[in-house]
């Protein structure tokens, strides 16, 4: 049994100009994200229940090696880093994937991801890893455990709903930080992976998407329905909400808490929130 | 496996191997120029660290000394990782409206060997490390030492870290672990009592500018930088304020006696806005957003508050030792961090060398400050701390020299200009300066430099 | 079918996030499938041309296969960048071996504008061709259609390997995730420490509303990061926000929506938060917060 954690090498903390959309990266903030952290720990502990090797792997540059002495230290079996160049804006998912499984030494049994990526944040990796690998997937899970020969999930939906799933390997599951930390690297092991050794694997390059230009984000207009009233006078009125009854903005400045706690309450009350 | 919990301090071991030849604790300035000496000489050597990575703990940037690595690192200057050198060095006195600035400039400063630069600790600390792991030291971060380890005889033979199964057993500790070192603590290293006398609270934060801006309104180009020194912005509690700038941002804040924010009641944040707002700093950072903020503790004891420098297998070296210079107009730690590591390095290695860890085996390091900058500088400076904190400078002579200056240029047609003697005399008065007091100080101020 | 379609899972005719807004992105055209299509295609009115196909319990694998089968001649398949959208769309792409286009703002003819770095960034992509995209939602608003048509059709079937669904389990009322909560009361660093944030949590309850927080609170571990508003964080649109102790940076602000009814408690009267506030209250937030419990009998 071959349980494979992927963890994506990015920087957690990287800032944006907000100007000109310019990503500054540090490699000294950069690592894995805390869903693959927890991706990490769910790997480790399926492959202790089932008995077989964990390996961690990761799709990135030279620096990225630093995940994985991590990943030895708390107990992963293998490491391996599939060599590429890391281009996080215009990359996807399909090509990380495939350069992925391409660099594995085995075919895994199961994969657990992380719910989404701190650069990309598409979640959409996992996904293509099991359609590679014709294996069921369980995604954006808040809950996994092992039950027998199974694995057990929990994955959210939305509206706050929840679905439990029932799957057996080949599966591929991708995890939310939620529920979970990773263990603790003990000292010795932490020593022996400064100094380990880490394979690389080069199966090949990635393929980038062809891009325009790349900016800082702002929020794209809404688009507000066509007014139905018939005089353009009205459509106007309509649009620009020039009549509609609003209450200033109120600033105040209670002498006691107990005074601001009411005013807060009555505000409520005025606008139906409580009784 | 053991779990070395926060709680257990000193813990007695028997016979053990050692992991490492040296443990170095902290790696700040002090810690990675310590490993980076032992490891130099063939010595194992393990660097724990806290923070994730060095430098994460120590974000502010300031103005650093670099000529101490002439001996640890050949032309340090084309690999340090520099924000701006400083060619312009201002010291500032001022009241809450008037400013009597003493500007110096000069291009050596700009050139190698080059003086005082400004850089960002993360980058400094980081880079200072990766020396020491490219030597062939081993980096621990995100691990906290939690105690010592002592042999029967009560010799320090290693520390014991938050992590599982984590004791490290060496033939030297060197506790780099900052100000108010827990560990030089818990060896007993530091006199009972008193401590926060010796402490300053430095505030800092760093606005994000262009360069572009920050080159014209600071008089600079290229790589030039400007270290701004202030006195009198702290509405008497003793301490300074400073202004440096980077390559694109500037660093702004006050460095304050412990004592005098606990008893003053206001909050050093209020200060530092104080500071933004004066008239004389107001148009230099407009429109500075604020990408950072920290507060860390300083010691600023000097000479005198040092604790004791070696025991029986254990060293300890920078702001763990005491050897910041913070006295007002003066911020110096990290030059002599450096230097009381490479020493301290030197020493453990020497000792390790002849066979004899104990406090006798160490001695040497005691002498090498002695013979260096290190303790020089610091038992020659000895008195000035005290002085420029002194109630007198702190509170009565910004005014007094503000108001002497202003008299002397203000024009008040149709009076007669007054005399110099006669303005001394008011500005004295004014501001409750006696001359006599002022020339005493004056002496002592000479003397303390000389 | 269309040459642009949306394509949306329906669960029990429940529609996923962003559904009517991934319509109008679509240019009214849609395949509804699931279970409870025909309910589900009342409540999307921007919907002008629907195909509705009853395919039972959701199953990304199967549908892929079964979706590719139908979907070669649409040149721009497009769904909401929800749970089952994000889960159903690279295997959809895989299936129809072209590009995906994951966490779009804008969708045009050639590629889509995506946001990257947690929506902090914005890149063009081009698609050279035929592509499938996911619209993250509660970007656009919609695009009322003038008329709706709907048709009938059933999928081929197909095999592939998925999961077993259990069951779906209600929200749990803490839960409820608070992209749709009506009402939402903030914790910000001002509450000063994770139990002001539980009791914060508690009196939303007791006033039928969700908790949120600032990345700062998150960050501090004082409540789970999935409460976080903003833009790396979910993005609502309560009708009421009631703010306590945030100062309302962008990248908060940028999540929030526009509520009707905005409330912040601050020491600080003119931070954005106060600003943008409808009732600004000037006072300590861990104190108006425990006269408030102490008011609501909240413990
Ligand atoms: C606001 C401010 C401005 C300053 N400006 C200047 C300036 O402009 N120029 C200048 O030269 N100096 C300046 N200083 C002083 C300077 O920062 C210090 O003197 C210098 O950092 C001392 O270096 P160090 O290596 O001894 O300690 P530190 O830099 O404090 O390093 C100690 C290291 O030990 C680690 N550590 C602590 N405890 C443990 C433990 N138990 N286990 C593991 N690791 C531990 C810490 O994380 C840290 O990395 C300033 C200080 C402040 C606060
Ligand atoms: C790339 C990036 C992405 C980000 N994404 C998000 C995001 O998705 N969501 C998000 O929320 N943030 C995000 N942030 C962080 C954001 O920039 C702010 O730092 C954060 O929102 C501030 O949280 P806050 O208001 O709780 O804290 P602060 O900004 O520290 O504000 C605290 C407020 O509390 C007030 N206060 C203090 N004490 C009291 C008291 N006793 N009583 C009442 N009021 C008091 C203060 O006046 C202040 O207004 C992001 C930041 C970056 C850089
Ligand atoms: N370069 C990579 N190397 C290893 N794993 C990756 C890589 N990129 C993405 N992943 C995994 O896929 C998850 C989702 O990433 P994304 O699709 O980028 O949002 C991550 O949390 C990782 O577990």
């Amino acid at each position: 049994m071959l349980v494979v954690a992927a963890l994506r090498w990015s920087d957690q903390r990287a800032t944006v100009d907000p100007l000109t959309g310019e990503v500054r990266t540090d490699p000294r903030t950069s690592g894995a994200s805390a869903a693959d952290r927890v991706a990490l720990e769910h790997a480790l502990r399926i492959a202790e229940a089932f008995d077989g090797r964990c390996l961690a792997v990761t799709v990135g540059p030279r620096e990225a090696d630093e995940v994985l002495r991590e990943a030895l230290a708390v107990g992963a079996h293998e490491v391996i880093r599939v060599e590429a160049l890391a281009e996080t804006i215009t990359e996807d998912g399909s090509e990380t994937a495939r350069l992925l499984l391409d660099g594995l030494p085995d075919r895994p049994d199961v994969v657990v991801c992380g719910d989404h990526s701190a650069d990309r944040g598409t979640g959409s990796t996992p996904a293509f890893l099991a359609q590679r690998l014709g294996a069921c997937q369980a995604l954006g899970l808040v809950e996994l455990t092992v039950a027998g020969e199974e694995l057990r999930g929990v994955r959210r939906l939305d509206g706050g709903r929840r679905e439990r799933l029932v799957f057996g390997p080949p599966a591929v599951c991708s995890v939310e930080p939620a529920d979970l930390g990773l263990r603790r690297a003990s000292l010795p092991a932490t020593i022996a992976a400064r100094r380990a050794e880490i394979p690389v694997a080069r199966p090949g390059s990635l393929r980038y998407l062809r891009a325009g230009g790349t900016r800082a984000y702002s929020p794209r207009p809404r688009a507000l329905p066509v007014p139905r009233e018939a005089a353009p006078h009205q459509r106007l009125l309509a649009l620009t909400g020039a009549l509609v009854e609003r209450t200033p903005p109120q600033l105040v400045r209670p002498a006691t808490p107990e005074e601001a706690a009411r005013e807060l309450l009555d505000y409520l009350r005025r606008h139906g929130y409580a009784e | 496996m053991t779990y070395a919990g926060p709680d257990s301090r000193s813990t007695v071991v028997g016979e053990s191997t050692r992991t490492f030849d040296v443990v170095v604790v902290g790696a700040g300035p002090a810690g990675s120029a310590a490993a980076l000496e032992v490891a130099r000489v063939g010595h194992s050597v393990a660097l724990v660290e806290r923070g994730p990575f060095p430098g994460s703990k120590n974000v502010y940037g300031g103005v650093v000394y670099g000529r101490i690595l002439d001996e640890l690192v050949p032309r340090w200057w084309e690999r340090m990782p520099v924000q701006r050198w400083v060619t312009r060095r201002s010291t500032m006195v001022m009241t809450p409206t008037q400013a009597l600035t003493l500007d110096f400039r000069t291009q050596d400063w700009g050139k190698p060997p080059y003086n005082g630069a400004t850089a960002h600790r993360a980058d400094l600390d980081s880079w200072l490390a990766e020396l020491a792991v490219e030597a062939g030291a081993v980096l621990i971060p995100s691990t906290v030492a939690t105690g010592l380890l002592r042999d029967t005889s009560g010799a320090v033979v290693g520390v014991r870290t938050d992590r599982p199964d984590g004791d490290l057993t060496a033939g030297v500790v060197i506790a780099c672990d900052g100000v108010n070192s827990f560990l030089a603590k818990e060896a007993g290293m530091y006199p009972v009592g008193g401590e926060s006398a010796h402490l300053t609270l430095g505030v800092k934060q760093t606005l994000a500018l262009p360069r572009q801006t920050i080159e014209e309104r600071f008089g600079v180009t290229g790589r030039d930088g400007v270290d701004i020194e202030i006195l009198g912005c702290t509405r008497g509690i003793p301490g300074g304020g400073f202004l440096y700038t980077n390559l694109d941002s500037v660093s702004i804040g006050v460095v304050l006696g412990l004592e005098g924010v606990r008893d003053g009641g206001t909050r050093p944040e209020e200060l530092v806005a104080d500071l933004k707002r004066h008239p004389a700093i107001a148009p230099l950072i407009k429109g500075g957003e604020q990408i950072e903020y920290s507060a860390h503790l300083i010691p600023e004891g000097g000479y005198h508050a040092m604790p004791e420098l070696v025991g029986d297998g254990m060293l300890v070296a920078g702001d763990a030792a005491a050897m910041c210079l913070a006295a007002g107009i003066w911020l110096e730690g990290v030059n002599f961090a450096l230097g009381a590591g490479m020493y301290a390095g030197r020493a453990a290695a020497a000792a390790l060398a002849a066979g004899d860890v104990s406090r006798r085996g160490l001695s040497g390091y005691r002498k090498l400050l002695e013979d260096s900058f290190v303790l020089a500088d610091h038992r020659r400076l000895r008195q000035l701390p005290g002085l420029v904190l002194s109630d007198r400078v702190q509170r009565n002579y910004p005014g007094f020299v503000c108001d002497l200056v202003q008299g002397l240029f203000q024009v008040d047609n149709p009076l007669p200009k007054p005399g110099l003697r006669k303005l001394l005399l008011r500005s004295a008065k004014d501001n409750g300066v006696r001359l006599r007091e002022l020339a005493r100080d004056a002496w002592t101020g000479m003397r303390g430099l000389r | 079918m269309n040459r642009v379609l949306a394509v949306l899972v329906v669960r029990d005719g429940v529609l996923p996030l962003g559904a009517d807004e991934t319509i109008a992105e679509a240019g009214g055209a849609a395949l509804l499938v699931g279970t409870g299509a025909d309910k589900a295609a009342t409540e999307l009115p921007s919907l002008s041309a629907g195909w509705l196909a009853d395919n039972g319990t959701f199953a990304p694998g199967r549908w892929a296969r079964q979706l590719a089968a139908v979907l070669r001649d649409t040149e721009r398949v497009l769904l909401p960048a929800s749970a089952d959208g994000r889960d159903l769309a690279p295997r959809l792409a895989a299936e129809l071996r072209r590009p995906l286009l994951a966490g779009a703002i804008r969708v045009n003819e050639t590629g889509a504008e995506v946001a990257r770095w947690g929506g902090r960034v914005c890149v063009d992509l081009v698609a050279d061709g035929p592509f499938v995209a996911t619209l993250q939602p509660g970007v656009r608003g919609p695009a009322p259609a003038e008329a709706q048509t709907l048709t009938g059709i059933s999928l081929p079937e197909a095999d592939a390997r998925d999961v077993t669904v259990v069951e779906v389990l209600d929200p749990e009322p803490g839960t409820v995730d608070l992209a749709e909560a009506p009402r939402i009361f903030g914790a910000g660093a001002g509450l000063g420490g994770p139990e002001a944030v539980e009791l914060l949590g508690e009196v939303a309850a007791a006033l039928g509303a969700s908790l949120g927080a600032t990345r700062v609170v998150t960050d501090a571990g004082w409540t789970g990061y999935q409460r976080q508003i903003g833009t790396t964080g979910v993005v609502v649109h309560p009708e009421l926000y009631v703010a306590f102790g945030i100062s309302g940076a962008a990248q908060h602000l940028g999540g929030l929506g526009s509520p009707g009814h905005v409330v912040s408690v601050n020491t600080d009267p003119s931070c954005p938060m106060t600003a943008m506030a409808d009732l600004g209250i000037v006072a300590d937030a861990p104190a108006v917060l425990a006269e408030l419990a102490r008011l609501l009998e909240v413990r």
